[in-house]
This record gives structure tokens, sequence and C-alpha cells, in this order.
């Protein structure tokens, strides 16, 4: 297992190890989408990992979020085996640890900007701060100080992505999830959006890890890491 | 921004359907509560208008029909008893007060009672309850010019009978006697009518008999006691027998009322009925049955009475309230239905509740919330429009029954109605619940879904 990047003495915030995950297509054939034998991300450590459309890169974000369970193998997180959590933990976990940012942004629609990044807040238990003051500030971070009380349907979709990389921080998560976040953008909101969610990681000390097949978004990521290599 | 809040959200979002949902649940609860505030208001009333009596005694018939023309000044007399049986209780050593009364005239619809001044001074028509006066005094009321009267109506009674010269009698001409009347709180502000004002009363109980000649002095007016007897008028009973022109011939002058509204006949030294105040309640069953054996009056027990026919009524009120707790069922299945349809077009809003961190237990606690607030906002909202149907219907209803029953009341039961209706809530938004509860995050937080 990889656990450390160079020049970081710092347990890994992520490590998989034979990971294994599948579906049963209509026809009950097991069908394997995810099979990782070592991965391993340093803490505030960024990382892009590549594959086709269908590879599994989604999967593999949601069995690393916990929202999935691996058929084999142990996801680490933070030092925490989340496969092996009970469902209600790994959703107290996420919501303490995990950031995660979505291609299609996943704001909820009746709410505000500000109201979008203070739910980040409401289900993670002991999260203590003004959870208002820091919500402003993230989205005044991201540019979005002018429009904290507009609903996503009043912003443009640059603006809704840094919404959610807002709400993904609110937080601080010790790492970031991102799931082709620029890939609903246009060229110059994708590398605006892609810059921001870089920095404010690095800025919070916040490991990304984020999915991609656009070799534009590969290119402002010094570790690139192909799903076929990790089989 | 707590779990509420986005629950509140939620339905604002939906704000149509939740304000359909709200308005049915509040019909309901609104009609529930009407029921029960005025089914609990009046019966109340009833019950304390009766405590001060433990007998009424007048003649054989319906024990219901007397008890409600005596105690509610409703319906018709029984018919009369004599005015020989009230000495007889009035020095019986059991009986604490008796009480006569005679009843068949009106004023603009307001019955004239003919009694005693201490039935306004000295009896306790509830429990521990007197009458008090907002202003004036009772009538006074002479036993000898009773008897006089009944005297002087017989001896005009007798001429008529025999074919000769019937004796004058002067409406105007009262000699000693007094003509003296004492208005309930709601009979002095429907007439206008002031202490040293003067009316005529009119025959029978309804407003459209022929006037009588004599006048009556208004010289006392009662504060409100909130039962029957507000809407009464009481005279001294010496003026009652004092009133010319009731024969018809015979030893007769009417008394009591015909169900129609108009006057029935009463032999002469006869009265409506007689309330009467036991020394001690050993004694009440004892003189019941006494004056039961009699061939010519009965004796009844209001509370027994009024229990039967609030166990008539209750029947009837079960069936009002059985419809209006189906409205909230009914109402309560809507809501079910309306969250239950939200939910397909909501799976990707709990999907990214759950990414965030909700739990599924968080997610189902959510949906079951919304239901819950809808109900509980719909019973808050329908118990303050009971309020107002009952704040509506009770000028009618003291109109009728001369029961004012107050909007401003609250009773113990519109609690349990409200809780009831939250757990109605609960229990319909269980169905929806357990359906977010089993969404698929994965599926749902990807852009094909």
């Amino acid at each position: 297992m990889r656990a450390m990047s160079e020049g970081n003495n710092q347990p890994p915030v992520l490590a998989l190890h034979d990971v294994r995950k599948s579906y049963r297509d209509p026809d009950a054939v097991p069908l394997e989408v995810v099979r990782i034998k070592e991965f391993s991300l340093a803490a505030g450590e960024q990382a892009a990992l590549v594959g086709r459309s269908g590879s599994g890169k989604s999967t593999l974000l949601n069995l690393v979020a916990g929202i999935l369970t691996p058929d084999a193998g142990d996801i680490m997180v933070c030092g925490e085996n989340i496969s092996k959590l009970s469902e209600a933990k790994r959703d107290r976990f996420r919501a303490a640890h995990l950031g995660y940012v979505f291609q299609t942004f996943n704001l909820l629609q009746g709410f505000t900007a500000l109201e979008n990044v203070l739910l980040g807040r409401v289900f993670a238990s002991g999260a203590g701060g003004d959870a208002h003051e820091r919500a402003t500030k993230l989205l005044q971070t991201v540019g979005l100080g002018e429009r904290l009380h507009h609903k996503p349907r009043a912003l443009s979709m640059g603006e809704q992505q840094r919404a959610a990389i807002a709400r993904a921080l609110m937080n601080a998560p010790h790492l970031m999830l991102a799931d082709e976040p620029t890939a609903n953008l246009d060229e110059p909101n994708g590398v605006a959006v892609l810059g921001l969610l870089q920095k404010a990681c690095m800025e919070n000390k916040c490991a990304l890890l984020l999915v991609t097949h656009d070799p534009d978004v590969m290119r402002g990521f010094s570790r690139v890491v192909g799903l076929e290599e990790l089989r | 921004m707590t779990v509420v809040n986005i629950v509140i959200k939620n339905m604002k979002q939906r704000g149509l359907a939740t304000a359909l949902t709200t308005f049915s649940v509040a019909l309901g609860i609104a009609l529930a509560a009407a029921i029960l505030l005025i089914r609990n208001g009046v019966q109340s009333r009833f019950e304390r208008a009766y405590a001060g009596y433990d007998l009424i005694i007048g003649a054989k018939g319906s024990p219901l029909q007397l008890t409600l023309n005596t105690v509610y000044h409703l319906d018709a007399s029984t018919g009369n008893v004599s005015w020989q049986l009230y000495e007889l209780l009035d020095l019986d050593k059991r009986v604490a007060r008796a009480v006569p009364f005679a009843v068949g005239d009106n004023y603009k619809g307001h019955r004239i009672i003919g009694t005693i001044p201490e039935f306004l001074t000295e009896f306790e028509f509830g429990s521990g309850r007197k009458f008090g006066f907002s202003q004036g005094r009772a009538f006074r009321f002479s036993e000898s010019a009773l008897l006089e009267a009944f005297e002087e109506a017989a001896a005009r009674a007798k001429a008529a009978r025999e074919g000769k010269e019937p004796l004058k009698h002067d409406p105007h001409d009262h000699g000693d006697n007094v003509f003296e009347a004492v208005l309930g709180a709601t009979a002095a502000r429907a007439t206008g009518l002031k202490i040293g004002d003067k009316f005529q009363a009119a025959h029978g109980v309804t407003d459209d008999g022929h006037e009588h000649d004599e006048q009556w002095e208004v010289v006392g007016i009662l504060e409100p006691s909130g039962t029957a007897h507000d809407r009464a008028i009481f005279i001294n009973l010496d003026s009652f027998y004092h009133i010319g022109g009731h024969e018809t011939g015979g030893e007769k002058l009417h008394a009591g009322a015909k169900p129609e509204g108009g006057a029935q006949e009463m032999e002469l030294g006869q009265i409506s009925s007689i309330a009467v105040k036991m020394r001690a309640p050993p004694f009440l069953f004892m003189l019941k049955r006494q004056i039961d054996e009699s061939p010519d009056a009965m004796a009844v027990v209001p509370s027994m009475e009024i229990a039967k026919l609030f166990s008539i009524i209750g029947n009837i009120d079960r069936v009002l309230l059985a419809q209006a707790i189906l409205i909230v069922i009914v109402a309560g299945i809507a809501i079910a239905a309306s969250i239950y349809n939200s939910i397909n077009e909501r799976r990707r809003e709990i999907a990214i509740l759950r990414a965030l961190g909700a739990r599924r237990a968080t997610v189902f606690a959510i949906i079951v919330l919304e239901a819950a607030l809808v109900c509980a906002l719909g019973g808050a909202l329908g118990l303050a429009g009971g309020h107002l149907l009952v704040a509506g219907a009770a000028g009618a209803l003291q109109e009728a029954s001369g029961f004012a029953v107050s909007a401003l009341e609250f009773h113990k039961i519109e609690l349990w109605l409200w809780l009831g209706c939250v757990i109605l809530g609960v229990v319909s938004g269980l169905g929806p619940a357990a359906r977010a509860y089993r969404t698929d995050v994965a599926q749902n937080l990807s852009p094909t879904t």
C-alpha cells in the first residue's frame, strides 16, 4: 500500500486495499465495476483519477464516501475502515470528514446559496462554531459574497458549482471528493472552478480526489492515476 | 439551519399542496371543535342551571317537559298544580325552600314568570349561585293580595257562569296591588326596558298573542347568570292573578301555554310548577314518591331528566362528531397521498441530503415531521376556526335556548383533539417516509436521474 506521498510524513487520508464492487445486470450476471488493489492519498494531497465512461469512477467515489459498500476489501478514510461501519455511522462519518462535489452541482432548489451551504452543517454532529458566519465566509471566498440569498435557479452554472464547493468545505473535511466537477461547465468556467477547488482544498488542508475523463482537467494535477493501472 | 428548517422549506416549496391539505385538516377540526365546544358549553350551562333544584313538581305529564319548562323556560307547561300543594310543601320540614311559578304570558317573546321575590333574592338557582341585581331591586309580593286575587277572579268567573252582569275589572285600578317586574339581563338588553319603564304583557308564550291591559313597572334588572333565566321576565305572583279578561267561563284563568304557544286555562288557585330544595338528600326520593302517588301531580329530579336528554342528544352529536372526524381522516389520507406522490419528485433532494450525511432515519423523520406539521398547523387553525364558528352560532343559540355559549372558553378536549390530529399526521407520514427511507442514494445522485 502506498502510504505517503513524497515529503509528507502524515498517514494517508485515504487508503484502498483490494476493493471490489460488482453490480448484477438484469440477467443477474455479476458485472465488476470497481477493482482496486492498492491506492492511497496523503493528507492534503490532490490526485486525479481518470478512466473512460462507465469505468466505475463515480462508483469508486461513492464507495469512498460510504454511500456504497464494497463487496470485498478495505476502505480506510482518516484511519477508519468505513466499509466495516454501520450505515448510520458511515453517514455521520461522511458528514464530519468528507466533502463531495458533483458534476450536476446537486444544490437544493428551494434553498438559497447560503442555506445550501448551511445544509452541510445540519447533519454533522459536533461541528461547532458559528455556522452562519463560516458559510458566509466560504461563499465570499468562492466569489459569491453578493449572491448569498439567491436560489440556484438565479445562479449561473459556474456559480452553482462554486456554491457546491463552499457547501462541501463547510465542515472542514479531510478529504474532498469531486465527480467530474467541470463537466457541465464551459471552458473558462471549468478552469476557474477547478482552480478554485484546488486552491480551496489547499487552503483548508484538505486532500482532493477528483475523477475525470477530461485531459484538460488532468493537466491541472501533478498526480494522475488511471483506474486501469490500479487493478 | 436545522431539520425543522428543512421541513418548513419543503412545505413552502409545495405551497399549494401544503395549503390545501392544511385547509382540509382545519375544516374537519373546526367542525369537530365547534360541535364539542357547543355540546360542552350547553351541557355545562344546563347542569349549572338545574344544580339548585332538587325536585320540580308539576302536573302529571312529561317529566322532561316539566323540567325544560320550569328550569329552562322552554316547551309548554305540563298543566297546573294547586296552590295548596305549594303551601303544604312550604310548611314541610323536609323542604328547605319551595318556589311557585306561574307561566303563560310574554313580552316581545320573553317569557313572563310569576313567582315570589325569594326566588330572586334567596334561592340558589345553581350550585351556590344566587341572582344578583345589576340595577334596582326585587319586586314586592303579598300573599294576601294573591288570595284576594284568587277570590276576585272566582267571583268574576261565577258571575259569568250564572249569566249575571260580570264584575267590572278595571285594569288601571290596581288598588293596593303592585305590578312589578324584574328583567333577566338578556331580556333587558333585547327589550330595551329600563328601571321605571312600564310594559304590557301579551297572552301566550310567543309574541303573537293579544296584549293584556295591565302594565308592569320594571323595578330591577338581574346580572347575567349564563342560564335561560337571563331571557325571562319575572313578575310578582299576585300580579299574575290580577290580570283581567282571562276568564273563558268556569273558574279558570290562563296560565301555562299550549305547545303551539296559545294560552291554556288554569283553574283558580293553581300554579304551573313548584321548585323544591330539600334540607337533606335522603328526603328527596321520599317526597318524590309521595308526590308521584298523588293523582294530580308528579315530582321530577331535573338532573336525571337532563342526563336522559343528553343521552339522546349525545347520539346526535356523536354522529356529527363522527362526520367531522371522518373529514379529518380523509384529510390525513390526502396528506399521505400528496407527500407520497411528491417523494418521486424529491428522490434527488433526498439523495443529496443523504450524501451530505443525513441518515435514513433523519430522512424518515423529515417526511413524518412534514406530515405532522401540516396536521399540527391545520389542527391549530381548525381550533381557531371552531371558536369562530361558536362565536357565529352563539347569538342564534342564545336566542333559541337562552344559553350563552362563549367562544372564548377553552376545553381540555381541544388539546386532545389537536394531539389526535398531530398523531394522525404522524401516521399519514409513515408510508411516504418509508418510501423516502428506501431511496437509493447512488442512483439518484447520478446526472441521468
